[in-house]
């Protein structure tokens, strides 16, 4: 993997057309040159992968013994003193990268229009920065690909194609003519799935991506290639013709599907989530996301309670007996607030259970963490106990009223949940209409995690950012701590003024506030899961 | 009272009756304005104009008459409108105001000498009835005077509406009408003193007997002429209805029927102001090339060539209609069937009408033999052929008031619209300047050409 | 090109006006004498019943065009969607069954009461695949639903009303090239 910098890094000054710029000396030269705001195309080149260095397009001009030298800028350390000449000084350098450009392009198809890459591809970014180059193909020949020989096609032109729709496996396509050989999914596959599941074939202009015979592609992360890929090669089948990607819009936030947090984007257009994809934090996730965690999204419009009457909440709340009020790990530091806000209306017959029926399993090192309670820092951050259930399942008959927050019980373990259906009052407050939805005789629909905005604290004890998408299925819904909180009897209906709440409980979340929460977190001092 | 009775022919009092028909001739000039104004700007601005009301007939189907129909449905349309008067206003007075321009048009008329004053025998009388209602001295002032007063209409309206526009736009009206009252009458005054009357019988003999006022009196007849589309308040004068900056002036606040009374004013106004302007300038009654005599002498002819006018009228007509049947049946409109359906009528009406024209007027030529009897050395005819000559005049007196009908519809869609201010600087620093010296280059000439005292 | 226009300022006869006048009621008695006895020769005519003449390049109501087989050429690759400033296209993408062809529309609306007419899909299309070219300017219909056209009445035009020469027109179904057109395809002959 390429050392990237960071904020240790120690300084070095090299020579950039000319002028003398402070970098970052102990990363490569293509991380420093982005360092000091120049960008280099780059193709094979990526962060979290190891560095192969075969697509030759960040070409810039190194002094070397024999004078001004084409390097490769992704694979060049830097050295103090170094001289650099970068297209803005070097006419070769710019001539060097539009022939590459030119080249890459030579069999890549016309797909641009209905490929789905398409805005998002660093093959069109690249064109545009670097290539811009007329077509030289002889019009009678046209394309001429010679990758894999056994998914050529001639279309009605007589030019010879690849493979359009070569199925990879259950989620991934890949279209064989549109590929570079770039390798990065190869590399992917090899060095951060452990699973080297996809590999290049032949050799030269014949070199095309494919499984091992009779294999299929089939991993945990195997959708992480469709984004890393620079082109529309690998596609995911779930996302295939769904949206142009320039027509959505991208909400930042957090996925709450285990205690990582990892970051995602929230691509959305007309109210509807069209993908989730990994937002780069070096932190948490790097560039990648499960499977899980990016097909969520499908389940997120589905099967969704509807709003209902506040009165009947507060009416079953009223009963006689003690509540149990079992939040779940969806629940973000506002939800939290606001439940200690009901518990203390509800006075001493009220006790909070926190925990999943899920099992905690282990982290895969890469975009999960394997715990399902994904605020669990943020409960004993909160002074919470974060894993009592086994309590409540004991003493079950004490309470006479269970309330669910953003915990699927039954839906995750029926076996244990049967414990508690000896508490006969139960009330859900839950997004989804879930098992533990269909045993409560009292239901409140509110704000899913991706619709809210809020608070999470990591496994790792980052604070992140949840920011809301507009793509509620029903605008009555309302975020669970604006919920909690009207049940306490006190509503609060902006999430910041919760945060407040809490920071003037917790002294390290004090003098933070959603503006100061960096995209990639807060690091809190001495939080850990 | 017997007495009054007695001392006219029974057959003079029928006429001074039925003479107050004429009342109604500036109101059927509507009939004749509002299609010639609506089809006519539309040609003017290279448009159709209104032409698809129709009323249905068996056999022919739709007939538009080429918009006619158009008045029948704006007056049904203003008919069935509901009459509403703004909040707060004086209920009496703003219904009053429209009836005023409109009441006037009804007795402006009298006045105006429709035909030459008739003199036939009638057994062994000789009768003599005049061709106006009233055969007043003072015909033209009194014209004048009934004129002017529809300007109260207008100021009345405009008070009456509570609105800021309507006020302004009354106020515009009063302040112009007298002004080109000025004007209206001091240009006159060359021509009035060359005849030396102010009756209108006097003024057209005079030209009948010399020269028409328009080549006399030039000057004073475009002076006349401007002055009289000012007091109609009409384009380019309007600046009483100044859509830009007033609305629509004094009317703003009126629809309906009230609205249409004033536009019928307006329209008559325009009839009674041609009938003038004939008058005084184009020889009124009076045929051009042949004195009353002659025509009385040769009734039979003068008949037949009338005949022959409205024969060749009716083929120009035929002709158009057959030209536009021809374009019709090879251009490409769905609904040719229907316009051809239409135009056969027309060729029918056409074909019957022409030979008819044709015996009547051969007939006249031949068998009207007009025997006279001599009174004071003139020669006096009977009934018939004083009632002939009446028709010629009155048809001649019409065809030159619509030709000044159509001036006015001409100029309207031609000139923009003045300034105010520039409307009052033509008024009372231009027009009435003109009229003054006019007037007295006119008495100079006047005495020492006609010496008179 | 700048054309620069000089004004000239107004001699005495034409301050006088009533002389401009007179000249300009000669111009209004001229179109009025036409209208009158020449009524046939108006530019105007009576719309309805006789139709204005549109020019093959006016901007009308869109068509898709079609492939020889009869599908729309559309490949829902949504430029036009994207071009159009009014949004008044909306397209559903799916797989083609063809396997010469990868993406197709299912579902292609446009709104006509949105368009504004301004012909920027057309130039956004890479395929050639929507034309303004119907001639068709008049929309009338009795609910705002109806104006909403569907893929099935954009791909509803006939060859027959198209000239020879557009090439594009007469390869699709009904064309007198389709013959031609299939052949190029590899399509079987009948």
């Amino acid at each position: 993997m390429p050392h990237l910098p960071s904020s240790s890094s120690p300084l070095v000054t090299i020579k950039v057309d000319g002028k003398d710029v402070q970098v970052p000396g102990d990363t490569n030269l293509l991380e420093a040159l982005q360092a000091v705001g120049i960008e280099t195309p780059h193709i094979c080149y990526h962060p979290y992968l190891p560095v192969s260095g075969n697509c030759r397009q960040c070409l810039v001009e190194v002094e070397g013994p024999r004078g001004m030298g084409l390097v490769i800028s992704c694979y060049t350390p830097v050295k103090a003193g170094m001289v650099v000449a970068t297209p803005a000084s070097s006419q070769r350098v710019k001539s060097t990268r539009k022939a590459v450009s030119e080249f890459m392009l030579v069999n890549h198809p016309l797909d641009c229009p209905i490929c789905d890459k398409a805005g998002e591809c660093t093959l069109q970014k690249n064109y545009m920065e670097a290539g811009q180059n007329e077509s030289r193909l002889r019009g009678e020949v046209g394309k001429h690909y010679h990758g894999n020989p056994d998914n050529e096609f001639v279309d009605s032109k007589g030019q010879t194609r690849g493979g359009k729709r070569v199925d990879l496996g259950p989620r991934v396509l890949l279209d064989e003519e549109r590929c570079v050989q770039c390798d990065r999914c190869v590399r992917f596959m090899r060095h951060v799935a452990g699973d080297e599941q996809l590999q290049l074939a032949a050799r030269s202009d014949h070199t095309y991506i494919t499984t091992f015979p009779g294999e299929k592609l089939d991993h945990e992360y195997d959708l992480c290639v469709t984004d890393i890929c620079p082109t529309g090669a690998l596609t995911g089948k779930y996302f295939r013709f769904q949206q142009r990607v320039w027509m959505l819009s991208r909400t930042p936030s957090v996925s709450m599907d285990d205690s990582l947090g990892a970051n995602i984007w929230i691509d959305h257009n007309e109210g509807h989530v069209w993908r989730l994809m990994p937002r780069c934090n070096p932190e948490v996730n790097r560039s990648w996301l499960s499977n899980t965690s990016r097909l969520a999204f499908e389940k997120f419009a589905e099967n969704r309670l509807p709003a209902s009457d506040i009165e009947s909440v507060k009416l079953a709340l009223q009963t006689q007996g003690k509540v149990a009020l079992v939040a779940g790990g969806e629940c973000t530091l506002e939800d939290i607030v606001a439940l200690k806000m009901l518990k203390a209306s509800l006075g001493d017959r009220a006790e909070i259970f926190v925990g999943s029926f899920r099992p905690v399993v282990a982290a895969d090192g890469i975009a999960k963490s394997g715990d399902p309670v994904a605020n669990r820092a943020g409960f004993k951050l909160l002074g919470l106990a974060a894993d009592n259930l086994a309590d409540l399942v004991k003493r079950a008959s004490e309470f006479n009223t269970l309330m669910t927050i953003n915990n699927d019980l039954w839906g995750d373990d029926a076996n244990q949940a049967k414990a508690l259906e000896g508490i006969e009052n139960r009330i859900t407050l839950a997004a989804f209409n879930t098992e533990t939805a269909h045993k409560a005789n009292v239901v409140f629909g509110v704000n899913h995690w991706s619709e809210v905005t809020g608070t999470m604290v990591n496994c790792n004890g980052i604070l992140q950012k949840l920011s809301a998408a507009p793509t509620a299925p029903d605008a009555e819904l309302i975020p669970t701590f604006q919920a909690l909180s009207i049940f306490a009897g006190t509503p609060i209906t902006e999430a910041l003024e919760a945060f407040k709440v809490a920071s003037k409980e917790v002294p390290v979340l004090l003098g933070l506030s959603y503006e100061t929460i960096r995209s990639t977190g807060a690091k809190l001092d001495g939080v850990q899961a | 009272m017997m007495e009054i009775i007695n001392s006219k022919h029974w057959i003079e009092w029928l006429l001074i009756v039925a003479k107050f028909a004429f009342a109604f001739v500036p109101v059927l000039f509507i009939l004749l304005l509002i299609p010639m104004e609506r089809r006519g700007a539309g040609f003017i601005q290279d448009r159709q104009g209104p032409n698809r009301s129709y009323f249905w007939l068996p056999y022919f189907g739709r007939i538009r008459l080429f918009g006619w129909v158009q008045n029948a449905c704006d007056g049904l349309k203003l008919f069935t409108k509901e009459i509403y008067a703004p909040n707060g206003v004086n209920k009496i007075l703003f219904a009053l105001a429209p009836a005023i321009p409109f009441v006037i048009v009804l007795i402006s008329p009298c006045v105006i000498p429709w035909f030459a004053p008739m003199v036939f025998t009638m057994g062994d009388q000789v009768v003599r009835v005049s061709g106006n209602t009233v055969d007043s001295e003072v015909g033209i002032l009194l014209l004048f005077g009934l004129s002017s007063l529809s300007a109260y209409g207008a100021v009345l309206a405009g008070w009456a509406s509570k609105s800021k526009y309507s006020l302004l736009g009354g106020l515009r009206t009063s302040a112009m009408t007298i002004s080109y009252e000025v004007c209206l009458g001091l240009s006159i005054m060359g021509m009035l003193l060359m005849v030396g009357s102010f009756r209108i019988d006097d003024i057209i003999a005079w030209q009948e007997a010399h020269v028409w006022g328009i080549v006399a009196q030039p000057i004073a007849f475009f002076c006349f002429l401007i002055s009289m589309i000012a007091e109609t308040g009409r384009a380019p004068f309007d600046v009483a209805e100044g859509e830009p900056e007033l609305v629509a002036g004094f009317h703003t606040e009126y629809g309906a029927m009230q609205f249409g009374l004033f536009y019928m004013g307006e329209y008559s106004h325009i009839g009674i102001n041609s009938i003038l302007v004939a008058c005084l300038f184009l020889g009124g009654y009076s045929v051009p090339f042949f004195s009353q005599t002659t025509i009385q002498a040769n009734m039979g002819y003068s008949l037949a060539v009338l005949c022959g006018v409205f024969i060749l009228l009716i083929l120009t007509f035929l002709h158009m209609i057959y030209r536009y049947s021809r374009w019709y049946k090879t251009s490409a409109a769905t609904n040719k069937t229907v316009i051809l359906r239409e135009y056969s009528l027309y060729k029918l009406l056409g074909w019957v009408a022409i030979p008819a024209l044709a015996i009547i007027g051969v007939a006249s030529a031949l068998f009207i033999h007009p025997e006279f009897t001599l009174v004071d050395g003139k020669a006096v005819y009977g009934l018939g052929i004083a009632f002939g000559t009446a028709l010629i005049q009155i048809l001649v007196l019409l065809v030159k008031a619509c030709f000044f009908c159509f001036v006015w519809i001409w100029v309207r869609w031609t000139l923009p619209r003045f300034r105010y201010d520039h409307v009052m600087n033509l008024g009372w620093k231009v027009i009435l300047n003109i009229a003054l010296v006019n007037l007295v280059i006119t008495a100079v000439v006047a005495k020492l050409v006609l010496g008179g005292n | 090109m700048v054309r620069q226009i000089k004004q000239t300022p107004m001699n005495w006869v034409e301050r006088l006006y009533i002389f401009e006048a007179f000249r300009g009621l000669f111009t209004t008695l001229k179109h009025f004498l036409r209208g009158l006895f020449r009524y046939e020769t108006l530019p105007t005519v009576p719309y309805p019943e006789i139709k204005p003449e549109i020019p093959r390049d006016y901007r009308a109501k869109h068509r898709l065009m079609l492939r020889p087989d009869g599908t729309p050429r559309c490949v829902a690759c949504f430029m036009c969607a994207t071009a159009c400033p009014a949004h008044c296209i909306y397209i559903e993408a799916a797989p083609s069954v063809d396997g010469r062809i990868e993406k197709r529309a299912v579902r292609f609306d446009i709104d006509h009461l949105v368009c504004v007419f301004c012909g920027l899909c057309v130039e956004a299309c890479p395929v050639d695949a929507i034309r303004m070219d119907t001639q068709d300017t008049s929309y009338v219909h009795r609910n705002r639903e109806d104006f909403i056209t569907p893929m099935y009445d954009l791909t509803a035009w006939d060859p027959k009303q198209y000239p020879q020469n557009d090439t594009q027109s007469q390869v699709a179904p009904g064309g007198s090239k389709n013959q031609q057109a299939l052949e190029a395809w590899g399509l079987k002959v009948h």
